[in-house]
């Protein structure tokens, strides 16, 4: 077998138990810009991460060829940098799970798909972003991407693990121009059945929001009764369950410490790990080899769970929730499907019930403006007024700030237009009772 | 290492069905990083990275793909797979290929490498030693962190030209939580270089970057949230450079420029931002975070003047993106590794020194925001559109540096904040970053000294300012 040497070599080197995770797959991209195709990759990718115990310590190294070099290569790194480490931490090279719910993440069609099929769609995406409206005036780029991987996850006590991905991804941005104002936008849609890609409903998406963005001016600088679009909720609901990482509140550094069981959030948010969902994010094992499984994280405002990796659950003495993930060198927690859950009222009421107020239909810069930490933000938003509980005037320059505790505490409706996003989160619209906008 | 015969061999694959230039570009790179969470050495981990990237370009059109497989067989496949986008005659040939050498202004003269992992916990461990020294109930928790880098790259391309280059990198960071009963608060500092470990024990002070760090999540601790609105604001100098490299280093690379999809596009002579404004791009600037000898494409590195008191004279620009402009690429061609095709990017950007002191500055400012700190901040290069977020800030009041406040964002437009400036200061400094786009993360320095702005848009939590 390709990798026994790996263990052979660890075995002799010392190494207690060790585990390889590789991932392997190809790739291929194209764009447009004015007709032409103006970009257009392909590639075969292929990188390795290897981990081994010495003395209950864990070491780490990667690498992206597999040649009797770089297997000496990650054999001799993980013994040194085992070596170095102070953490007593529990340390786990893992056995396996009793059982395991298998999902696919595969879909054979798409590799049947002709690269002229979807050349032509990318075609037609672009002459309709094009001929939607006469204020856009220049369509910045339609692309297309797909991805085709396998991800194997194996170790030194013979659990073997592997499993397959592929999905496509179809995008576009415009620049759309009214008077002196001018605004960009742009949106993508991804899956893995061909079938389900529809060109008018992108081209909408992408216009529509760059459209809607113009002629917007700043309000007076107030709290405001909102209603948060799907996308801005998503934005949040990250940074949000991030604090439910159990290494996180192990570590202080959360705000949900010491609060399991406890109402946390308004009883309308119910917030789930949904691993298992059939979406191109699901996981059947999580990167410890775990066997994943769905779960409420929070419940009708109630925190229910933390999220575990091996090393955080036996900390704590409970199992784990199948949440390991890799970040470079280290397994953390995440979840590959967050959502929440929505409800029955559509975005149209949702305005109704705020009246007069604002709806907040894209925040920017998160990187910048929120403080994970601390939970608070203060974001860049366009959005419009809500007038008599219809949209109303159009609001650029602002920011939206608060917390994110209070954020959820706040939410007074769910609303029942859940979309997913390709950050892996599924999410509505929500109603809340105020958020604070700087304006002018 | 690939060998020149096999690389003019691949070349001509790649022109062998039209395209007017090919380019083989080869990596073999390793890294090595290590964390110490509250005490505690907790992760040590290697990497080590190798593989080709293969460029094809005919007109506008640009064919990338990479590959592990290195050996020629491999460079061989890919480029008979990327030559298949095109279906014309071969209209050149590559027959030899010549070294081009330059300076090496970045020398690392002992390879991190050669250092021992040991030697490394010890540097993070002096900051580690100085937060603990505090013993302040409030810190929850605190990570220093040390990554070096090593880059190998080898660059052939059908104008006949090889080179390779090789870097080296090292950082060194501490993040700082606190929290008492009103919330959580933290502090960050990364300084880099493209020197040996000796720039961290003569020029660089763990114990300082700890402190700092740890200074600042305190003091934010207590800090009000701050005011939103509109008013003056002062950005502080160094890592202030984040705000010209969000709202105008971006929209003045090629990449947005070429396809005229920039706020600054078609330009080029009008005047742009204030008259005291003049601001460049350096790459040769010796062993700094984001300097280079020689870019993707083997132009040199050059200092660029992007804007001269206040009109706009330059741009970065790659050979790829300048045929649309007319113009040859000039040296800002980058990449993070083979896994990306590369674009126009920036090396060190800063705003030059103007005439004020910093004390002159705050001394004209009767009411407004100090942002000294800042989180990152992101731009829509069509529309200059900006937000970033302050880190650390402070209310000025008659003159006078008053109360640090909390949660501040700034947000504008580059093209109207660049005119708005209204007073530079004399005390230019240099910060270091990531920078992410299209051809991947890079290293690149942000700069600027002290500068105002009469009036900006800041977001916060705070109210009005008063």
């Amino acid at each position: 077998m390709k990798y026994d040497l790996f263990f052979k070599l660890a075995k002799e080197a010392g190494i207690e138990e060790c585990e390889l995770s590789i991932s392997s797959g190809h790739s291929l991209s194209f764009s447009l810009f004015h007709g032409e195709v103006d970009n257009y990759s392909e590639d075969e990718s292929f990188a390795i991460s290897a981990r081994g115990k010495i003395n209950g310590k864990m070491g780490t190294a990667s690498c992206d060829v597999w040649n009797k070099d770089k297997v000496k290569f990650l054999v001799n790194e993980i013994v040194n940098n085992a070596i170095v480490i102070e953490s007593t931490d529990p340390t786990f090279i893992f056995k396996g799970s009793e059982k395991y719910h298998k999902t696919s993440t595969f879909n054979k069609n798409l590799e049947k798909i002709s690269i002229d099929e979807k050349m032509a769609k990318l075609r037609q995406l672009e002459t309709n972003l094009k001929n939607y409206d006469k204020r856009i005036i220049e369509v910045e780029e339609v692309s297309y991407d797909e991805c085709f991987s396998t991800h194997t996850l194996m170790n030194s006590h013979g659990l073997k693990l592997s499993q397959k991905l592929n999905y496509f991804v179809y995008g576009g941005a415009v620049i759309a121009k009214n008077g002196d104002q001018t605004k960009s936008g742009g949106d993508l849609f991804l899956a893995n059945d061909f079938t389900k890609f529809d060109t008018n409903d992108l081209t909408k998406k992408i216009c529509d929001q760059t459209l809607r963005k113009l002629d917007g001016e700043p309000c007076k600088s107030d709290a405001y009764p909102a209603v948060l679009d799907a996308d801005v909720v998503k934005s949040l609901l990250i940074p949000y369950i991030g604090h439910s990482e159990a290494e996180e509140v192990q570590k202080n550094s959360s705000l949900f410490k010491d609060k399991l069981n406890q109402k946390i959030a308004s009883s309308k948010v119910t917030i789930l790990d949904m691993p298992l969902a059939k979406t191109i994010f699901s996981r059947w094992f999580d990167d410890e080899g775990v066997a994943c499984y769905n779960k409420p994280i929070i419940k009708k405002g109630v925190l229910q769970t933390y999220l575990y990796n091996l090393t955080t659950a036996a900390k704590d003495n409970v199992q784990s929730t199948g949440n390991g993930a890799k970040t470079g060198g280290k397994i953390g927690t995440a979840s590959a499907l967050l959502v929440m859950k929505p409800g029955k009222t559509s975005l149209k009421d949702l305005l109704k019930k705020v009246n007069n107020g604002v709806y907040i239909t894209e925040v920017s810069g998160l990187h910048a403006g929120l403080n994970a930490q601390s939970g608070n933000f203060s974001l860049q938003a366009t959005g419009y007024r809500v007038e008599n509980g219809k949209i109303g005037k159009g609001l650029d320059i602002i920011t939206v700030s608060g917390n994110l505790l209070d954020i959820f505490k706040n939410v007074i409706t769910v609303g029942s237009d859940a979309k997913l996003f390709l950050s892996g989160v599924v999410c509505p619209s929500v109603q809340v009772k105020s958020i604070k906008v700087g304006g002018k | 290492m690939i060998s020149k015969k096999i690389a003019i061999e691949v070349l001509n694959v790649g022109l062998s069905t039209g395209a007017d230039y090919s380019e083989i570009f080869f990596e073999d790179s390793n890294s090595y990083s290590l964390s110490i969470e509250n005490g505690r050495v907790e992760t040590s981990n290697s990497g080590a990275t190798c593989g080709a990237g293969i460029r094809l370009l005919k007109g506008n059109q640009c064919v990338y793909g990479f590959t592990n497989n290195v050996s020629k067989k491999g460079l061989l496949k890919l480029a008979t797979d990327l030559s298949k986008s095109f279906n014309e005659k071969q209209k050149l040939t590559v027959t030899d290929l010549k070294q081009i050498r330059c300076k090496n202004r970045n020398p690392v003269n002992n390879s991190y490498n050669d250092i021992s992992r040991e030697e490394k916990i010890a540097l993070v461990k002096e900051g580690i030693n100085e937060i603990e020294s505090e013993k302040d109930p409030r810190i929850v928790r605190y990570i220093g962190s040390f990554g070096n880098f090593h880059r190998f790259v080898a660059v052939f391309n059908s104008k006949g030209k090889w080179f390779k280059r090789s870097s080296e990198f090292g950082r060194l960071a501490y993040l700082v939580v606190a929290m008492d009963q009103n919330g959580m608060e933290t502090g960050f500092e990364g300084p880099g270089c493209q020197q040996d470990i000796s720039y961290f024990k003569s020029k660089v002070n763990p114990r300082d970057v700890a402190r700092h760090s740890m200074e600042v999540a305190l003091k934010m601790l207590s800090a009000k949230e701050c005011p939103s609105g509109k008013m003056p604001v002062i950005i502080g100098n160094g890592w202030g450079g984040v705000l010209f490299h969000e709202s105008c280093g971006h929209p003045l690379e090629a990449s947005a420029i070429a396809k005229g999809l920039s706020c600054f596009a078609g330009k080029e002579g009008q005047i742009i931002a204030s008259k005291l404004v003049t601001a460049v791009d350096d790459s040769t600037i010796p062993q700094a975070w984001g300097s280079i000898d020689i870019d993707d494409e083997g132009n040199l590195g050059t200092k660029r003047t992007l804007i001269k008191n206040g009109k706009l004279v330059d741009f970065m620009i790659d050979d790829f993106n300048g045929r649309r402009m007319n113009r040859e690429g000039n040296g800002s061609c980058r990449r993070q590794n083979y896994k990306y095709c590369p674009t126009s990017r920036m090396s060190n950007t800063y705003i030059a020194n103007g005439k004020s002191t910093k004390e002159e500055i705050i001394k004209a400012t009767k009411l407004g925001l100090y942002a000294v700190g800042f989180n990152g901040g992101s731009v829509d290069p069509t529309t200059g559109e900006f937000n970033f977020g302050c880190s650390e800030a402070y209310i000025v009041r008659d003159g006078k540096v008053c109360e640090p406040v909390k949660g501040a964002t700034l947000i504008g437009k580059g093209s109207e904040v660049l005119l708005n400036i209204d007073m530079v200061g004399n005390d230019l400094d240099m910060g270091q970053g990531m920078c992410g786009a299209a051809s991947g993360s890079i290293r690149t320095n942000v700069g600027q000294p002290t500068i105002r702005i009469k009036e900006m848009t800041v977001g916060g939590r705070g109210g009005e300012l008063k």
